[in-house]
């Protein structure tokens, strides 16, 4: 099969669910002839004109509002949020506005709107271009929240999104855009809250996210050659979440780590592990450990900034242990 | 009238409140409703609020004090010179319930100074809601002098917002009853006293002011009189100070770290995870530790000690003791508890030697203690370990349930009590009795099995 980048893959999606459906446009700073910074539009604006790839002033808050209103009005935009870190700008339109119009109009409005943009950090962008802020919109319900792990996932969920009726946020890992997997030519979607079984193993589950999932067949591999079995799984959606495929795997292995970019207090890794402790408790053999970003402002430094985000190093200890039966925060 | 200002209840188990600070000084005038201090509970520091207007007396509990529910901690004068003169309450009321500031309720209810009220735990009128001022007492549901078991419901409340029952959290016998259904009681007042000992002739009365100062001023007995502290302080503060004690010797000695599947696998597989411990496996045990577990010496060896131990056993048809329970809730409406009817049934077939035994039963690795109530041994109370006053009651009979086990042939031998085993044959219900030699005659100990066998096999002829 052919392989091509999370980016082109990206650019795809948007391209082909735009060619089919008219209304769907999209929206953003530096969209249209730049293809945004990280290239991944470029060459959308040649094929569908300045109406449909549509450049903004800089004013998140203004352009979101713009596609919130879009979308009530039968359009399917697409908003082209330029960092993660803007999600602060957008709070408004975004979780009281488009969240919550389905709901408080009974079901007769609907905000068929999709805002991508990106989390992840070692990209030396400091701390107000490199954070995961994933967890903020999950926690509002009316949002759906997409991670890809892959270019396979990105352009299966992007098309999925498009044609959802409801708002969903699409978190791309900015380092990964031009990490390259198998992509099919012919069209196919991700169903959302379907989670992708990666690995098979029998000692431990190991839940990642986005670019973690990356770190957890890393750890996985290294691990194998320990004969520690792990399970890898990437949840793909953590709104919807499939919580069913989570917990059966851990009722089988017994242990499990959560690995994801976000913060580690009050985040992803505390809501699926406290998930598993409700469904899996009398089937787990150890803590189910949590594995996410240093509470710190990411810093700048590179040195310092490496280390704020899981490793595989991190993930394998964790993983000897928890199978070793050591106890982990002994009391 | 001068008013005693108690420390409140602010919580339902609550026992002492900590005075953090005073927020009136002695002698400075009060308005109804104005805070007084500030009391900090286990769960919240709220302020209380003067009950009555008037000029605040000198305080007897200084700021920092764990003091108990219902001790007066200040008195409120009517006047500026009667605060100033008034000095102490706990002074007064703590050596001579019958002062002068109490002469008022007193002349009222003359017999409550006359009456000499029982010694022991008091029972106060808890503070439903954070405004409650009173509380109206409903109806008893224990009569006076009748036995009370932890968690048995003593009397229901009813608030202005609701109607509750509120239940011991000591055993005992009720001894004294200070309030009469109707009652309006003001919170933190003594309605009852439970007494350790069972009552000759229990006290009746109904509620008048003044008395909850005077019953456990009698508990303290003449100590209190050189005490700082009011007297009402005596009795609450003996037993909180000691609860935490036990429950510290009871972590330490009684839980097992272990993985909750560890936990489950045990459990299901019948396996005793304080095995491991007693032959030195480090805790936490995980799965594979089961392994461990599994290849200790089989449990029907023969271990040091209780070599001399006799063994019988009987056999007999399973669902008896189902059938029995089913039955008794059609008639009754809840479900049995199986423990205190296989604990009253035991109780009953050991009668002929002991009037009222105590009888362990240990299920699912947990053990609870029973007291049969009467002759019938079906209406009979759990035991609260805790409540006891220098140790846990002994029992006279283990009854250790593996019903749900696997094992369905035992050969322990006993412990510092004759053991019987529940077991499952197939259908059938083994039933063994070991027993050191010395705990019980071999008289004793065939008429014992015999006669829980019977029980067993026909629940329904126990009751005739």
């Amino acid at each position: 099969m052919r392989e091509i980048t999370l980016s082109k893959a990206v650019n795809e999606a948007i391209a082909e669910e735009m060619r089919r459906d008219e209304t769907v446009f999209l929206l953003g700073e530096d969209v249209a002839e730049a293809g945004t910074p990280f290239k991944v539009l470029a060459g959308l604006v040649e094929e569908f004109g300045t109406d449909r790839i549509m450049d903004t002033p800089i004013s998140e808050p203004g352009f979101t509002g713009i596609a919130v209103g879009a979308a009530l009005t039968g359009m399917r935009p697409v908003v082209d949020l330029m960092f993660g870190d803007f999600l602060f700008l957008v709070m408004d339109q975004l979780c009281n506005q488009a969240a919550k119009a389905c709901y408080m109009s009974g079901g007769k409005l609907t905000v068929p709107m999709v805002l991508r943009t990106n989390l992840g950090a070692t990209r030396r962008s400091a701390a107000q271009h490199s954070q995961s802020l994933h967890a903020l919109v999950a926690h509002i319900p009316g949002l759906k929240v997409a991670m890809p792990s892959s270019a396979y996932e990105a352009k299966g969920l992007m098309k999925t999104a498009i044609r959802d009726n409801n708002p969903v946020v699409i978190f791309e890992d900015k380092l990964m855009y031009n990490d390259k997997a198998e992509v099919p030519e012919e069209e196919f979607l991700i169903p959302f809250g379907v989670a992708n079984v990666r690995r098979q193993g029998k000692d431990i589950t190991l839940i990642g996210t986005s670019s973690m999932v990356q770190i957890a067949d890393e750890a996985a591999k290294i691990l194998a050659a320990e004969g520690i079995e792990c399970e890898v799984i990437d949840p793909r959606t953590i709104v919807p979440l499939d919580e069913a495929t989570l917990v059966e795997s851990v009722k089988k292995t017994s242990r499990a780590i959560v690995i994801d970019e976000g913060h580690q207090s009050y985040g992803i890794t505390g809501e699926i592990a406290s998930r598993l402790n409700e469904k899996a408790f009398y089937h787990l053999d150890a803590p189910v450990l949590r594995m996410g970003a240093m509470d710190v402002p990411v810093p700048f430094s590179p040195a310092l900034e490496d280390l704020t985000v899981p490793t595989v190093d991190q993930v394998v200890e964790a993983a000897r242990k928890l199978c070793a039966g050591d106890m982990i925060h002994a009391a | 009238m001068p008013h005693d200002v108690i420390m409140p209840a602010l919580g339902m188990a609550q026992q002492t409140g900590k005075i953090v600070s005073w927020l009136k000084q002695a002698g400075d005038p009060v308005a109804l409703g104005e805070p007084l201090m500030e009391v900090e509970t286990d769960k919240a520091t709220m302020e209380v609020e003067a009950q009555a207007a008037g000029y605040l007396g000198s305080v007897s509990a200084a700021a920092g004090e764990d003091v108990p529910v219902g001790a007066v901690v200040a008195r409120i004068a009517d006047t500026a010179e009667e605060a100033e003169a008034g000095g102490s309450p706990s002074g007064k009321a703590s050596g001579e319930p019958s002062g002068d500031q109490s002469s008022e309720p007193q002349a009222d209810a003359p017999k409550a100074a006359a009456t000499k009220l029982p010694e022991g735990a008091t029972v106060i009128m808890p503070a439903l809601g954070m405004t409650q001022d009173t509380g109206r007492l409903v109806a008893w549901a224990k009569q006076p002098g009748e036995a009370v078991a932890v968690g048995d419901t003593l009397f229901e409340v009813e608030t202005d917002k609701s109607t509750m029952e509120v239940e011991a959290d000591k055993a005992g016998w009720l001894a004294a009853v200070l309030a009469a259904a109707g009652d309006d009681v003001p919170v933190g007042e003594t309605v009852a006293i439970i007494s350790k000992d069972e009552p000759d002739t229990p006290v009746v009365e109904s509620y008048s002011p003044g008395k909850a100062a005077a019953a456990p001023a009698k508990d303290s007995g003449d100590k209190a009189a050189s005490d700082a502290a009011p007297a009402p302080a005596k009795a609450p503060a003996k037993a909180s100070a000691k609860a935490p004690a036990k429950a510290g010797a009871k972590a330490a000695g009684g839980r097992i770290l272990a993985s909750p599947k560890a936990r489950r696998l045990a459990l299901q597989e019948g396996l005793d995870l304080s095995r491991l411990v007693e032959a030195g496996y480090a805790q936490p045990y995980h799965v594979k530790d089961l392994e461990t577990l599994r290849a200790l010496p089989a449990l029907g060896a023969p271990q040091a000690g209780t070599s001399a131990s006799a063994r019988l056993t009987a056999r007999v048809a399973g669902e008896g003791l189902q059938n029995f329970c089913a039955w008794v809730a059609d008639e009754g409406g809840s479900a049995p508890d199986e423990g205190a009817v296989v604990a009253g049934f035991a109780a009953a077939s050991l009668s002929d030697t002991n009037p009222s035994p105590i009888i362990a039963i240990d299920r699912w690795g947990a053990r609870t203690l029973y007291c049969a109530g009467d002759e019938l041994g079906v209406a009979i109370g759990e035991v609260q370990p805790d409540d006891g006053d220098d140790q846990d009651p002994q029992p006279a009979l283990l009854v250790r349930d593996l019903r749900d086990s696997r094992l369905t042939s035992v050969q322990l031998g006993a412990e510092e009590q004759p053991v019987i085993t529940l077991t499952r044959e197939g259908a059938d219900l083994a039933i063994t009795l070991e027993y050191a030699p010395g705990q019980l005659s071999q008289a004793g100990a065939i008429a014992l099995l015999e006669g829980l066998s019977g029980r067993l096999d026909m629940p329904l002829r126990h009751l005739l």
